[in-house]
């Protein structure tokens, strides 16, 4: 090893040597064309290579294909080349100007990929983009740049098909939702990220309880967007079985961008965003409110003593705070704003090429005090140490900043937050405490007990929001090496090893002064500190090579690659509460602790995994992949998983026999077949622990006992998906479209999760509750996707391209595992659905009750028969409808249909109201250029599912001291009372006013206009006089219009499938605000 | 050398795999998992605290389950709605309260312990025979008793003997009928009863707190009388009256039974500890502040000074009074027969839950005696626990009603709240082929608001509603169960 250091320093010192000493300068000029048109080239590589065929210096060609180049030795050769093109040598000749003629390649294309393999990191599969016969889809970001998009996420959106993407909510850096074709497991679907071919570690924990989960997976793909290259979606099993159990759920490939051979370059970007709120739901103000409390008293206890607060008492001493008309929501919203500097430098020589970028982005959320930060920095770098052995690191940093408002629970059943709040927050309270006369004190009004209940299940949202905090920092650096060493001509040997480290560290604060508490109760002034530290080491050790014969038919080409992967985390958490002030926010500083917690975990995987790829006469495909993964999740007799894919094409375009075809361009057709799997979540799962009881003793012995169920027949869920696709270019590459149909089958899938909620559920007289997880059940997602590009007019000033695509994907369960308990929760009860799950019904279908209106008085609300003749009793006298044995209907309340006509609405009246899966997801849009000015529009749509609205459910059922939604001023009145669209009356605790049923599962079919983009380019003799490369402006917005007939705030909601049977429920996320952005970018 | 290169690789791929093997064996940081767990005695004798200490754990629950629905108790405005509803016998599969898990999750570690001992016997050698067996017999008696509580609870109940050690387990056992569940805690209960350990432990608390000879009899003889086997009763609690360990307390100290407990009187109670954070559930669930539960007005008439001549049980002892006509349940509160001293500090939570003691036996025998026409024995005991409370004797004419009556309401005085009062009404209602369901009905329903009287007395005069129902999420969870009939519309 010594040795060639020695030989490489020298061989350097030799070179550099060289270089110093060529006094005499040949200068060599040309000009690049075209061989069939003669147009010139534009970014032609001219490079000058030595005897020894090492690259010496270089340079590229110029917009009008002209290139100058200094050669440090007159004997060297010169060859020209560009993608597209044969390459070819020139003739050394300083003394005139040089012009190439490059000749178009067809065929030579492969030589030139296989030099340039060398050079980049590639992928497991060692296999030409061109060639892959499998279902991927490959979008270029280069030309996204200046759209008014925050992540890659947002760049995806409706541009490629079969891939969902939901926002995960409005506020700043919360993540998307990716599904690839559909939900094929229990539990989030989440779509493996590879960036530079290093997959980003899943952090399996134990310790997240809250539904931070997917959101933090999906923050893994908010890397600096200028960064990204390209990003590639890979949707089959064939294709994605590479990445074994990882990529079951489809892999994102993101490419970032790297370092090219010429001058420095350096890149600056500025964008500025406002982002905007859309209107919220209008509610009630004060005076409405007041009125609706007092209808909701009388109608429910006839006479009653009304309350001070809600009673015109002059005299009661809070009667300030509480004749307020607060639009509390309007409190809480605010305009953001998002500066985003972006700055890079590229460039390089013949032996290092570098890519650095740094990157700030600060935004401000649509709701008081959320924002977030990030600043990232990457550099990449390739070092050709020789003709045959590269270097090249990667290294990347990002810090991420959130700052979150406090979500409480109080006595709710789950916590709620700030927007959840300011929509049932009473709106006669005032947001600032004012004195017996109506001065303002200067505090915020969060009585301990105000009229809808405690001060801390009630809290004031606008107080919360300013006095909390919940912060949170994450720290993410990922250092990737990778050696590559070139044995022969088609064989070459890679080692690559990769770190990656995240560190989070959230704080919590609730001050006493936020929430209406007194003293003594256990959350004033309540500090919560808690870290989270992850890692990973990955090796990969891959040997590929490629076409070991000259043959002009035949060509093959493979790797063998074997991996190890570790990953593991560690978490604290520290819990106090009566700080000493509120300036104090630390919990390790005097408070009360009240709970400290640590975790940690790891776990291991090796694989092994081989691909051949054959390709006879350029036309006819063939490649497989057999991978074997161990993952340590699994005992010694499940340990193994195989997963293959197999897919062959036929570029019929390329037979003779179509050659006389002038309209078809390059053409393929694709089958491929393939086996992907995953691992259950939690990797000691499969363990039965022994721990310390509750007490951890009886009288003076220790008392262990088992908590969990020892998992003998875990195994690996498979997933195995066909796929047949076509690829058709048309008119010279004017049209180009592509379809696919699917079909994807889980098996053995894997039931339960590693929270305790999420557990198989098993009898509770086995002694435990569930098992953390049961293999079992099949579920198929079948579906077909289109997409067309179609480049309409294409002329030296103009350029107009549009593009589409759709996809529909249908989701069944077959079979579910025996025992299955297919009723999650059959409680029903106001705003409570029933949970149910059928073979041959999809995932996230809704049941309940079906809604018919209101009754227009107390004679309409008798039972009825199947032909609706009104049921009597023994005395003639009709039968009245009843809620179960609870209640009987009265004129004003709502109808529900009474299934089996038994007079009594209960559980055995609910049906299917509904479904969550998109029949149809996709988008469109179209790019503009004319001359210097390009425009640019792009709509997402999903069609065909339903959305239970959450926030209706809370602000329409009027029997609660919640405020309601302006809707409810068109409540049932007086008897008689039959108007369109009325709402039933209110009603203080009413048992069954607003029972689970389809009066609030609606349509969420959505078009949205996703982006709108202006942008212009300074002109090159402009930018020349300026002195830059490059300057271009641009206007966008994003989310500008959506069309739909959803009344909630927004359709966009996103599968959460965290519980698989409850998804597609809309419940008061902040929704995507509409994005304004002017963006500026220069190039020097 | 072909062939040397051929061992080479063999043993590669020998070494390769095995060391995979070793490197993907992670085990969790935290716990010990079943490889690494039944080595020695003291894991066995620890599964088996953590089986004494979730039974125990169960206090307020066994409390509930024993007076909830019988005369003597009343909740307060703090009481949950599901426990309401079933005060007030409007019980739904729904309600909670109906949950068995508890007790299954004792079941569980007792069935642990009963089958991996002898493994472990195997392992440490240091592990003689004589533990192995005393060790088992405790983790029947938990279980029985377990199961005893199932079937005066819910009738037919699933019967696990097995533990749950892997998921091939059959988890989805239907329910077993009611005799055959008592046929096995029988035959169990005699096979071990002579390998419990007697009086031998160091202290105190694990002498009262853990399965002794007496705990068996007693258990035997509560079964025997639960299935009106009253010869075989006598048997088992001959036994017990031979034992000189046992007596019952001078009336003078009777309240030292509660406060500190652990008497002599005492066969078998679950240990607490405040101090070791071992805290009971019945000061919560009694305490003057948490609004809980309350004596019923019955029992005010039973215990209070100005309707009753109980000195030693009554008003100060059995409940104390706060206000006009304000009382609350003084055994688990009060650290002295005054009414007044509230017990402190770590003390307010250590309160013992008694499964057995001496006169809850003796009454058992005056029972059975009775039944078998034995009047005059009868009498004499019942006697007897009346002069230890300080009160005068009674003298009843020789017949089984007057008889059951009488031992009925000496039990309800002697036993308040200590979860016995409904086990004793079942007993009665279900004897001699129901023949008392009136009283038993009668009894019920003058506890509940005066508008459900009459539709909850015609609902209970089918005896498959004195029974719970399974709850609603088991039986969906397991198709092979049941609902009890009453409950199945």
């Amino acid at each position: 090893m010594k040795r060639i250091r020695t030989v490489l320093i020298f061989t350097v010192a030799l070179c550099s040597y060289f270089a110093a000493h060529a006094q005499e300068k040949t200068i060599l000029r040309g000009r690049v064309l075209d061989k069939g048109d003669k147009t010139t080239i534009i970014g032609a590589n001219v490079v000058e290579y030595d005897s020894e065929e090492r690259v010496v210096n270089g340079t590229i060609t110029n917009v009008n294909g002209d290139f100058v180049l200094q050669m440090t030795n007159p004997q060297n050769t010169v060859r020209v080349s560009v993608i597209g093109y044969k390459a070819q040598e020139l003739e050394v000749d300083p003394t005139k100007t040089i012009v190439v003629e490059l000749e178009s390649a067809d065929v030579a294309l492969g030589e030139v990929t296989v030099t340039a393999e060398a050079r980049t990191t590639g992928g497991l599969t060692n296999i030409e983009d061109r060639d892959r016969a499998s279902s991927s889809v490959k979008v270029d970001l280069m030309d996204m740049q200046d759209v008014g998009v925050i992540s890659a996420a947002d760049a995806l959106q409706g541009k490629v098909s079969g891939l969902d993407i939901i926002s995960a909510s409005g506020d700043p850096g919360s993540g998307s939702q990716l599904v690839i074709r559909g939900l094929s497991s229990m539990g989030n679907s989440e779509p493996l990220i590879v960036i530079d071919g290093i997959p980003q570690f899943r952090v399996t924990t134990d310790f997240d309880l809250s539904s931070a989960d997917s959101e933090d997976i999906s923050n893994l793909i908010n890397i600096a967007l200028q960064d990204i290259r390209s990003i590639e979606v890979l949707k089959d099993a064939a294709s994605t079985a590479i990445y074994g159990s990882r990529g079951a759920d489809g892999v994102l490939l993101i490419e970032t961008k790297k370092g090219r051979m010429g001058k420095v370059q350096f890149d600056y970007q500025y964008k500025y965003n406002l982002n905007v709120q859309p209107p919220a739901i209008p509610m009630l103000n004060g005076d409405e409110y007041i009125m609706l409390q007092l209808e909701e008293w009388h109608n429910s206890q006839g006479a009653f003593d009304i309350p001070p607060e809600i009673a015109y008492d002059r005299d009661f001493v809070h009667f300030y705070n509480y004749s307020a008309n607060t639009d509390w929501l309007r409190e809480i919203t605010q305009d953001g704003a998002t500066h985003d500097h972006y700055f890079s430098i590229s460039g390089g020589g013949e032996k290092t090429r570098y890519f650095t970028s740094f990157s700030y982005v600060d935004e401000e959320g649509t709701t008081i005090s959320t924002r977030s930060r990030r600043f990232s920095s990457r550099i990449n770098l390739d070092y050709f140490l020789s003709r045959k052995l590269l270097f090249q690191v990667k290294f990347n940093y990002t810090n991420n900043f959130r700052d979150n408002n406090v979500s409480i629970q109080g006595n709710h059943w789950r916590a709620r937050n700030v927007r959840e709040m300011a929509y049932i927050k009473a709106p006669n309270m005032s947001v600032w405490e004012r004195d017996v006369n109506g001065n303002y004190t200067g505090e915020y009004f969060t009585p301990i007990n105000s009229y809808q209940g405690d001060g801390v299940t009630y809290f004031n949202p606008v107080a919360v929001a300013l006095l909390g905090m919940n912060d949170q920092t994450t720290n993410r650096l990922e250092n990737t090496f990778m050696l590559q060493y070139r044995i022969n001509d088609w064989l070459s040997f890679r080692e690559t090893i990769s770190f990656q480290y995240e560190g989070s560290k959230s704080k919590n604060y609730l001050p006493y002064n936020a929430i209406g508490a007194d003293w003594l109760a256990w959350n004033v002034n309540k500090a919560e500190e808690s870290n989270n530290l992850s890692n990973s080491i990955r090796t990969e050790t891959q040997l590929t090579f490629s076409s070991p014969f000259e043959n002009e038919d035949h060509s093959v080409s493979g790797a063998l690659t074997w991996l190890t992967d570790q990953s593991g985390y560690e978490w604290m958490n520290l819990q106090g509460n009566k700080t000493p002030s509120v300036d104090i926010k630390d919990p390790a500083i005097d408070p009360q602790i009240n709970w400290i917690g640590t975790g940690s975990g790891e776990d291991r995987l090796i694989s092994g995994m081989g691909n051949i790829n054959y390709k006879y006469l350029d036309r006819y495909l063939l490649q497989t992949i057999l991978r074997a993964d161990a993952h340590s999740s699994f005992g010694v007799n499940n340990r193994w998983g195989l997963f293959k894919g197999l897919s062959v094409g036929w570029r019929f375009s390329s037979e003779p026999f179509l050659s006389g075809t002038e309209f078809l361009g390059e053409s393929m057709l694709r089958l491929s077949w393939g086996v992907s799997g995953r691992q259950p979540s939690d990797v000691y799962a499969r363990f039965a622990s022994y721990e310390s009881t509750g007490t951890g003793s009886y009288i003076l012995n220790p008392a262990i006992a088992p908590t969990s169920i020892q998992l003998n027949n875990l195994r690996w869920e498979t997933i195995t998906s066909w796929n047949a696709g076509l690829e058709l270019n048309l008119f010279k590459e004017r049209l180009y479209i592509e379809g696919d149909v699917y079909q994807k089958v889980t098996n053995d899938i894997l039931f339960g999760g590693t929270r305790p909620e999420d557990y198989y559920k098993i009898p509770v007289s086995s002694g435990y509750d569930g098992l953390k997880f049961l293999n079992g059940g099949e579920m198929t997602n079948t579906g077909w996707e289109l997409m067309i590009d179609a480049r309409l007019v294409r002329t030296k000033d103009w350029l107009v391209s549009l593009n589409f695509n759709t996809s529909q994907n249908i989701n069944r369960f077959n079979k579910l595992p025996e025992n299955f308990n297919t009723e999650r929760s059959t409680s029903i009860g106001n705003g409570e659905y029933p949970q149910i799950v059928m073979e041959g019904e999809p995932i996230g279908s809704f049941f309940g009750f079906r809604y018919l209106g209101v009754f227009a008085s107390d004679a309409d609300a008798v039972a009825r028969d199947a032909e609706g003749n009104i049921l009597r009793d023994g005395e003639g006298k009709p039968i009245p409808l009843q809620y179960a044995d609870t209640y009987i209907f009265k004129g004003g309340d709502p109808i529900y249909e009474d299934v089996n006509h038994d007079g009594k609405i209960d559980l055995n009246d609910v049906v299917y109201i509904g479904d969550s899966n998109p029949d149809f997801i996709g988008g469109f849009g179209g790019n503009v250029r004319y001359k210097n000015f390009d425009f640019s529009v792009g709509f997402h749509y999903r069609i065909g599912f339903d959305i239970i609205n959450g926030i209706a459910l809370q602000t329409e059922g009027m029997n609660d001291r919640n405020n309601q939604s302006k809707a409810t001023l068109r409540r049932w009145r007086i008897q008689g009372q039959d108007e369109e669209g009325m709402l039933p009356r209110a009603y203080m605790n009413h048992p069954a006013n607003n029972l689970g049923s389809d009066r609030y599962v609606e349509k969420g079919d959505f078009l949205r206009l996703n982006n709108v983009k202006i942008g212009y380019e300074l002109s090159k003799d402009l930018c020349n006089k300026l002195g830059v490369r490059r300057a271009t402006f641009a206007l966008s917005a994003r989310k500008l219009v959506t069309f739909t007939r959803y009344t909630g705030q927004d359709p966009e909601i996103g599968q959460d499938a965290s519980n698989p049977f409850w998804i597609g429920v809309d419940e008061a996320r902040t929704p995507p605000p509409q994005i304004y952005t002017f963006s500026l970018g220069i190039g020097f | 050398m072909k062939s040397k290169m051929k061992y080479f690789l063999l043993t590669l791929l020998v070494f390769v795999q095995f060391s995979c093997n070793d490197w993907l064996e992670l085990i969790p940081p935290s716990g010990l998992i079943r490889d690494e767990f039944w080595k020695s005695k003291e894991d066995v004798e620890a599964v088996l605290m953590a089986a004494y200490e979730s039974f125990g754990a169960m206090d307020r629950n066994l409390f509930l389950k024993g007076e909830l629905r019988a005369d003597l108790l009343q909740g307060d405005v703090n009481q949950s709605d599901d426990e309401r509803n079933v005060a007030e016998s409007n019980i739904y599969p729904a309600n909670f309260f109906a949950s068995w898990a508890d007790f299954y999750k004792v079941v569980n570690y007792c069935n642990e312990v009963i089958k991996n001992a002898p493994e472990v016997k195997e392992i440490d050698k240091t592990f003689t025979d004589f533990q192995l067996r005393s060790l088992v017999s405790e983790a029947y008696f938990l279980r029985s008793l377990a199961y005893f509580y199932l079937v005066r609870l819910y009738r037919d109940v699933p019967l696990v003997l097995e533990p749950s050690e892997s998921d091939d387990t059959d988890f989805y056992l239907p329910q077993s009928p009611e005799n055959e569940v008592l046929e096995q805690i029988v035959s169990d209960l005699k096979a071990n009863r002579d390998f419990a350990p007697t009086e031998s432990f160091p202290t105190i608390q694990e002498n009262k707190g853990r399965a002794s000879k007496a705990a068996f009899d007693a258990l035997l003889a509560d079964i025997a009388l639960w299935r009106f086997q009253y010869e075989e009763a006598l048997t088992h609690i001959q036994k017990i009256e031979q034992n000189i360990e046992f007596e019952l307390m001078p009336s003078s100290r009777w309240f030292q039974l509660f406060y500190p407990g652990n008497s002599l009187e005492s066969i078998f109670e679950f240990q607490f500890d405040g101090n070791r954070n071992q805290r009971n559930g019945m000061f919560g669930a009694t305490e003057q502040n948490a609004y809980q539960y309350d004596p019923s007005q019955k029992a005010v008439e039973m215990f209070g000074r100005e309707y009753s001549k109980e000195i030693v049980r009554g008003e100060g002892a059995t409940i104390g009074k706060i206000g006009d006509d304000d009382f609350i349940i003084w055994k688990y509160v009060g650290q002295s027969p005054d009414g007044l001293s509230v017990r402190a500090g770590a003390q307010q939570y250590s309160a013992n839950w008694i499964i057995y003691r001496l006169a809850d036996v003796l009454l058992m025998k005056a029972e059975a005696l009775s039944q078998l026409d034995r009047y005059t024995e009868a009498l004499l005991v019942i006697n007897e626990i009346r002069s230890r409370a300080n009160v005068q004797p009674v003298s009843l004419p020789f017949n089984k009603v007057a008889f059951e009556d009488a031992i009925l309401e000496e039990r309800a005085l002697e036993l308040a709240y200590e979860g016995k009062r409904w086990f004793d009404l079942l007993r009665m209602g279900r004897r001699n082929n129901f023949a008392r369901k009136g009283k038993l009905i009668e009894i019920i329903v003058s506890n509940v608001p005066s508008t459900q009287k009459r539709i909850l007395s015609a609902k209970l005069t089918n005896p498959s509603g004195w029974y719970l129902p399974v709850h609603k999420d088991e039986i969906e969870r397991n198709k092979n169960l049941f609902q009890n009939p009453y409950y199945d519309f």
